[in-house]
């Protein structure tokens, strides 16, 4: 199948309707819904999961139809008055439990082939060499924090969650989600002062 | 304000989430200890590191994939008999065995195979028929996995994955039992990906000996709406000669929005049934400019 197909935008007039909107449709059996849902959101939760896991896109990107899997399966189990946003987060952080306890030793993947994977991405080449090595680096930084320490950092920074938010996608208190927040930054910020020393 | 505090706050403050009135007593704070203007600039430069890395590209591959994964999801939905091998595949996958090791338990399994066969093939000129039967028993064992590693893929979200299994009907070398040839043909006529059916043929078509798979053929023709599968799917007709599919291509021909370029395919396709003249060799050009194919004995027989 190629891209083309999509090309007619099969969602006019549905662009309007909220997440929550399309999801409580997706719950009533009208799953062609999802795939809208799909198109907002697979390259921020894509970004999620490759920071995640380390960098490794084609993982990332195998999670990235799981959740969406998971979401069909149990659309259930989403309730009207929910976030839908907070939800996919949920689901999102189970399916990479999931992972990590299937591939044990591949829990994070940092590798320099990944670096090909940053490359093969569009980035220009020049600057993109450089970026992707420092991107590298981060993902070597971030592979020793804790991953409670982790996500938080990655939620925040990358998906610009703010602590409400994030507490509700861990199950947890907004003062919890604070404090775990500095603890990261602070700990990043040892490990990048030993990397570069 | 003390600095413990301060540092404490410097999260919060980065990303914004500093309220009032912590955080004009921040930067009163800031602006007077130089400790805590260092310690706020060392994380700042990690701040704004984590900032710049960006996230790749998706692969060409995800959109489709979850387009098909999509559909397949939808399929499920229909109501369906319990035993269906349909459901029987959902139920092998549900198993989820994680797929890197069944590859891998497979893998290794040729690779036994092999050096097991060549030691004995190199150390012993006079292979006794208890190690032959051994080594029958070992290749049989692995006929089975592969047809595992097929039934297991075939089912799965990604249309890679179902191409990967597709693929495997070659290794099975003509040996796929009835389970497999049910599993390639239910792929055939409901596989919501077009490359998967068109592999899924090219797989079946050699095995048509099997007058299930020859029969299966037949019939799929009804079920494919697709012009690149029924154009494929006459070939293969015209090929075996089978002449039971002529009602089928006619009822296609009847079709309302029956691609143009299939319809004269097809006409072809029964006139060379029904005159009983030898099938074109794959390799001959097709001819789909043509608008009108009759009479076909003015066409000079395959000399071209
Ligand atoms: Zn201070």
């Amino acid at each position: 199948m190629s891209t083309a197909e999509y090309s007619n935008n099969p969602f006019i007039g549905l662009d309007s309707l909220t997440d929550n909107a399309l999801m409580l449709r997706v719950k009533a059996g009208d799953v062609d819904r999802m795939g809208l849902l799909f198109e907002r959101h697979h390259r921020a939760l894509l970004g999620f999961l490759y920071h995640m896991l380390g960098g490794s896109r084609a993982a990332s990107e195998d999670l990235v139809q799981n959740v969406f899997y998971r979401m069909l399966k149990y659309r259930h189990t989403y309730s009207a008055d929910g976030e839908f946003r907070t939800w996919m987060y949920h689901l999102a952080r189970n399916v990479l439990a999931d992972h990590v306890k299937k591939n044990r030793h591949a829990a994070y993947h940092t590798d320099v082939a990944n670096v090909a994977d940053y490359l093969g991405g569009g980035h220009l080449a020049d600057e993109g060499l450089e970026q992707a090595q420092d991107v590298l680096v981060l993902h070597q930084a971030l592979a020793r924090l804790s991953p409670e320490n982790r996500e938080v950092l990655v939620l925040s920074r990358f998906q610009e969650m703010k602590y409400g938010e994030i507490a509700q996608v861990l199950d947890t208190t907004e003062g919890a989600v604070r404090v775990r927040a500095h603890r990261a930054l602070k700990e990043l910020k040892t490990i990048y002062l030993r990397i570069e020393n | 304000m003390n600095c413990e505090s301060t540092q404490d706050q410097l999260a919060d403050y980065m990303s914004g989430q500093l309220p009032e009135p912590e955080h004009s007593e921040l930067v009163a704070h800031l602006a007077g200890c130089t400790s805590c203007r260092a310690e706020l600039e060392a994380v700042q430069r990690v701040w704004r590191t984590l900032g710049k890395a960006t996230t790749p590209e998706p692969s060409p591959n995800l959109r489709p994939e979850f387009y098909a994964m999509l559909a397949d999801f939808k399929s499920t939905l229909a109501p369906e008999p319990k035993y269906s091998p349909k459901g029987l595949w959902r139920w092998l996958r549900e198993l989820q065995i994680p797929q890197p090791a069944l590859r891998l338990a497979y893998s290794l399994a040729l690779l036994l195979v092999g050096a097991v066969g060549g030691y004995w093939l190199n150390n012993q000129p006079k292979t006794t028929p208890a190690d032959q039967q051994q080594l029958a028993t070992l290749a049989a064992q692995v006929g089975e996995m592969r047809q595992v590693m097929l039934l297991t893929l075939i089912d799965n979200p990604s249309a890679t994955e179902r191409l990967r299994a597709v693929s495997y009907t070659k290794e099975l070398d003509g040996a796929a039992d009835a389970k497999v040839i049910n599993a390639l043909l239910s792929t055939l006529n409901h596989d919501d990906n077009v490359n998967v059916r068109l592999a899924t043929l090219e797989a079946l078509a050699p095995l048509a000996a099997d007058p299930t798979v020859r029969l299966g053929l037949v019939h799929a023709l009804a079920q494919q709406e697709s012009p690149l599968v029924q154009s494929a799917l006459a070939d293969v007709m015209v090929q075996l000669q089978e002449h039971r599919s002529l009602p089928q291509l006619r009822a296609l021909l009847k079709q309302a929005n029956l691609d143009g370029t299939v319809k004269s395919k097809i006409e072809e396709s029964i006139q060379t049934l029904s005159t009983g003249r030898p099938a074109a060799p794959a390799t001959t050009p097709q001819r789909h400019d043509q608008t009108h194919v009759f009479p076909r004995a003015e066409r000079p027989a395959l000399a071209v």
